[in-house]
């Protein structure tokens, strides 16, 4: 059987040194490993995006995004957007907005909308509309989630 | 769950071909994996060891060849990184639009061209315009180096002519000529296109003098046209011209011959219906960067 491979990696800021088999992708190992659930897997096919997780800044699909591919670099998963329990701008705004029913696109679309907002702060409705596109939502219809980044948008140009 | 492998990581080509002599044959190469590891999880293939190439400086960067200026895009750079990429924008933006437009934001930050092309889905969007673009792909293994044209490569559905330890190492597009306009469209309800449609055509004197039409999505691998392509010969290079609304009338006529292949996305006659109204619209993208290019 192969062995394990050694890698080190950043997870919300928090330094790990992990042996993992090479078949496991990085959800798996944030889900099982690590007991951060808040990627979900869905569709396991990298279309739904409820898994998406941030690697340097880039969205990976978590589902299919090998982690020992992550070896060296920094994950971001939705676990590390709140600082000391006070929820950051981009969440307060979907609760504001009631921009989830289930809530288990929200992670996901929470990651997406944070890539997004880092490389462009302020877009226009239709810059969200696509940032968001390979997230899928079964309840909101999305009109609630586009509202919540354009009012996080706003929120963080105000500070 | 992706089925259990060994790991090679080569930081070069030359680490690349002994890690795959190291093994029975039993290994398969991949870089953003989007395609490999789906099949994998889906138990419709596996392999003893996989090697990573994104530590293979050869394979990275995008630039213009020393000699002609052509496009030399390296064999493990993302559809991201090709959006966003200044030399492309200039040397060829209907590849900027096709790469913002693939999949989405996670594939394409993930994936790559080369692994685009090496995996041959027959709904492929770079493989469609790569086609009509005269491109081709170098490949490279133990016993040399060869440059195959992109019609050569892919044989057929899920099938190219690379063997199994050659690995692409670019993708290669020939610069635009004066008055060459070269664009791509597509039309989907998925993740990959229903239809798919590229041309390239040159302008001379306010008429079109050259044309080449491939299709994708529509067929088992993507098809240059040449029947359709010469419906726009002779017309006048304006959209609002008659000459140029008979050249297209014509082109779809000829379109509608076409042995197209049902699937989810639709029927043979919807999906050639949708194919002349997105080649009406790539025509007319080609036509506006001919005239930037006169
Ligand atoms: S679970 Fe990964 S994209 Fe759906
Ligand atoms: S809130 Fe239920 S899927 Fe989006």
């Amino acid at each position: 059987m192969p062995e394990t491979i050694d890698i080190t990696l950043s997870v919300n800021g928090l330094a790990h040194e992990l042996a993992v088999q090479a078949n496991v992708t990085i959800a798996d190992l944030l889900r099982l490993e690590l007991g951060l659930t808040g990627a979900k897997i869905s569709c396991d096919m990298q279309v739904c995006g409820a898994c998406t997780v941030l690697v340097d800044g880039l969205a990976v699909s978590g589902c299919t995004y090998l982690a020992v591919d992550a070896d060296g670099r920094e994950v971001a998963t939705v676990e590390g957007l709140a600082t000391d329990g006070v929820l950051n701008p981009l969440q307060q705004a979907f609760i504001d907005h009631a921009a989830f029913q289930c809530g288990y696109c929200t992670p996901g679309m929470l990651m997406s909308a944070t890539a997004l907002l880092a490389e462009n702060p302020r877009p226009s409705r239709a810059e969200v509309i696509a940032g968001i596109d390979g997230n899928i939502c079964r309840c909101t219809g999305y009109l609630p989630i586009i509202d919540a980044v354009l009012q996080a948008a706003e929120a963080g140009a105000q500070r | 769950m992706i089925p259990r492998f060994a790991l090679a990581r080569p930081a070069s080509l030359a680490e690349a071909f002994d890690a795959w002599d190291a093994t029975d044959g039993d290994a398969s190469w991949y870089a953003g994996g989007t395609e490999i590891l789906q099949v994998m999880k889906m138990g419709l293939a596996r392999f003893g060891t996989m090697i990573d190439l994104k530590r293979i400086p050869e394979l990275r960067g995008i630039s213009l060849a020393a000699g002609d200026g052509a496009l030399v895009i390296g064999g493990s750079v993302t559809h991201r990184e090709i959006e966003v990429s200044q030399d492309v924008a200039r040397e060829l933006p209907g590849l900027v639009a096709l790469e913002a437009h693939v999949a989405n934001i996670r594939v394409r930050n993930q994936g790559t061209l080369g692994g685009n092309l090496c995996f041959a889905e027959p709904h492929s969007d770079p493989a469609t315009f790569l086609l009509a673009c005269d491109a081709r792909v170098r490949l490279q293994g133990r016993g040399g180096t060869r440059d195959v044209a992109i019609d050569q490569f892919i044989t057929g559905p899920l099938e190219t002519a690379r063997e199994a330890d050659e690995l692409l190492t670019a993708v290669i597009i020939p610069p635009a000529r004066s008055g060459e306009g070269r664009a791509y469209e597509k039309a989907k309800f998925r993740e990959r296109p229903a239809v798919s449609v590229a041309i390239r055509l040159r302008v001379q004197g306010g008429a079109i003098a050259e044309a080449y039409v491939s299709v994708g999505s529509l067929t088992d691998i993507p098809v240059l046209v040449p029947d359709v392509a010469a419906a726009f010969v002779g017309a006048q290079a304006d959209a609002a011209a008659g000459t140029f609304g008979e050249a297209l009338a014509q082109a779809r006529a000829r379109l509608g011959h076409l042995d197209a292949i049902g699937d989810l996305d639709g029927s043979p006659d919807f999906k050639r219906h949708l194919a002349g109204v997105v080649l009406g619209r790539a025509a007319i993208a080609a036509l506006s960067e001919a005239a930037a290019r006169a």
